[in-house]
């Protein structure tokens, strides 16, 4: 079957079914159409350019090797991505454990100075391009605590449920709502910060 | 001013993980707090510029490059693991040949020891040809045969039975 499909054109669907049969040519043009995302959410959790390459490079071997397991309940690159996410939390659970605990570190998770910020309303949309607001954002993510962008990361753009998040950051659902709340919160501040920056 | 466990819920109505009687509650004071609306402005706006705007990022590397390194990988971990698959493979084949072997030795051992003779010799029945051997038991005899050439002792237990 594989001998005959035409990768270029072939859907998902087609090149897994080819893969699982152990069509290397399938999975490659897999690889090729997804490195970008699968490496992107890397990037996001890790914010290093060499971790991200790494680990999305491993999710992809993992991949291979569990392809079989892959049944087509989700797609095929929301399956990759949770694989990576997988990979990130481990990778950043190893580094929390060589890192020490700093008090900074504590008081970042138990809200810190968000707790006493007052109520802002970011709305830097009206005056910045769509990609200006993009690398903006971004920048505002990278300036938060591996918690906290991890927790947005789940919950904003993987669109998981408190429950599953919680599952795979393996703490309680009220730390996974405590996290959000005062990564919002930042986020909310820095975003309001970049608009008057803006207005200058 | 609303404190902490009301802040989260407010939170957890933007995000819809109330229950429906929950939710009333949350709409409710939204209604008639001032702070309260001011803080889910707040979450809602972070909440929602935050889903549509994710930088797109594109890979430091070429499709060729990268693709060249999963595949090593790759093959490095199915040759580790063949690898792993071979001795366990070899050593099940020595244990099926051993375990009779062993079962077939300790029998010939066991009537080499019974069948020694009464005045203490110790010379094994069976030598040049086969003898065969009474014993005690009527319903139950057995043969030996030993041969120096091929060092090699076989015991034939019959019980008679069709």
């Amino acid at each position: 079957m594989s001998q005959n499909l035409d990768f270029a054109s072939a859907d998902d669907k087609a090149l897994v079914r080819a893969a699982q049969k152990g069509g290397m040519q399938a999975f490659e043009e897999l690889v090729a159409r997804h490195r970008d995302k699968i490496y992107g959410r890397a990037f996001s959790m890790m914010r290093n350019e060499e971790e991200a390459v790494d680990l999305s490079q491993e999710a992809w071997v993992k991949a291979w090797q569990r392809l079989k397991q892959f049944q087509g309940e989700a797609s095929f690159v929301t399956w990759m991505t949770r694989i990576v996410i997988n990979l990130c939390l481990d990778q950043l659970r190893k580094q929390k454990r060589l890192r020490a605990e700093s008090i900074e570190q504590m008081d970042e998770e138990l809200g810190g100075v968000e707790r006493q910020m007052p109520v802002v309303t970011p709305n830097p949309t009206e005056r910045l391009e769509r990609g200006e607001l993009r690398q903006r954002i971004d920048e505002a993510l990278a300036k938060l605590s591996h918690e906290h962008r991890t927790v947005l990361i789940l919950h904003e753009f993987e669109e998981l449920e408190y429950k599953e998040i919680a599952r795979r950051m393996r703490c309680s659902i009220g730390t996974v709502m405590s996290r959000l709340f005062y990564a919002r919160r930042k986020m909310a501040v820095l975003l309001a910060g970049l608009k008057r920056e803006e207005l200058r | 001013m609303i404190n902490h466990e009301t802040e989260l819920k407010l939170q957890a109505y933007l995000d819809g993980e109330l229950s429906p009687g929950e939710a009333k509650t949350v709409a409710d004071l939204l209604r008639r707090d001032a702070g309260a609306q001011a803080l889910y402005q707040e979450l809602r706006i972070a909440k929602s510029l935050l889903a549509e705007n994710e930088l797109d990022r594109k890979l430091p590397e070429s499709r060729e490059f990268y693709w060249s390194k999963i595949r090593r990988q790759i093959e490095r971990e199915e040759s580790t693991l063949a690898d792993g698959l071979t001795e366990p493979a070899a050593f099940r084949w020595w244990t099926r040949f051993l375990a009779p072997a062993g079962v077939l030795a300790g029998l010939a051992i066991l009537v080499a020891v019974t069948l020694r003779s009464p005045n203490g010799g110790g010379t094994i029945l069976a030598l040049d040809d086969s003898h065969e051997i009474e014993t005690p038991l009527e319903e139950t005899s057995s043969f030996s045969f030993r041969s120096e050439a091929a060092a090699m002792t076989v015991v034939w237990v019959d019980s008679h039975r069709e």
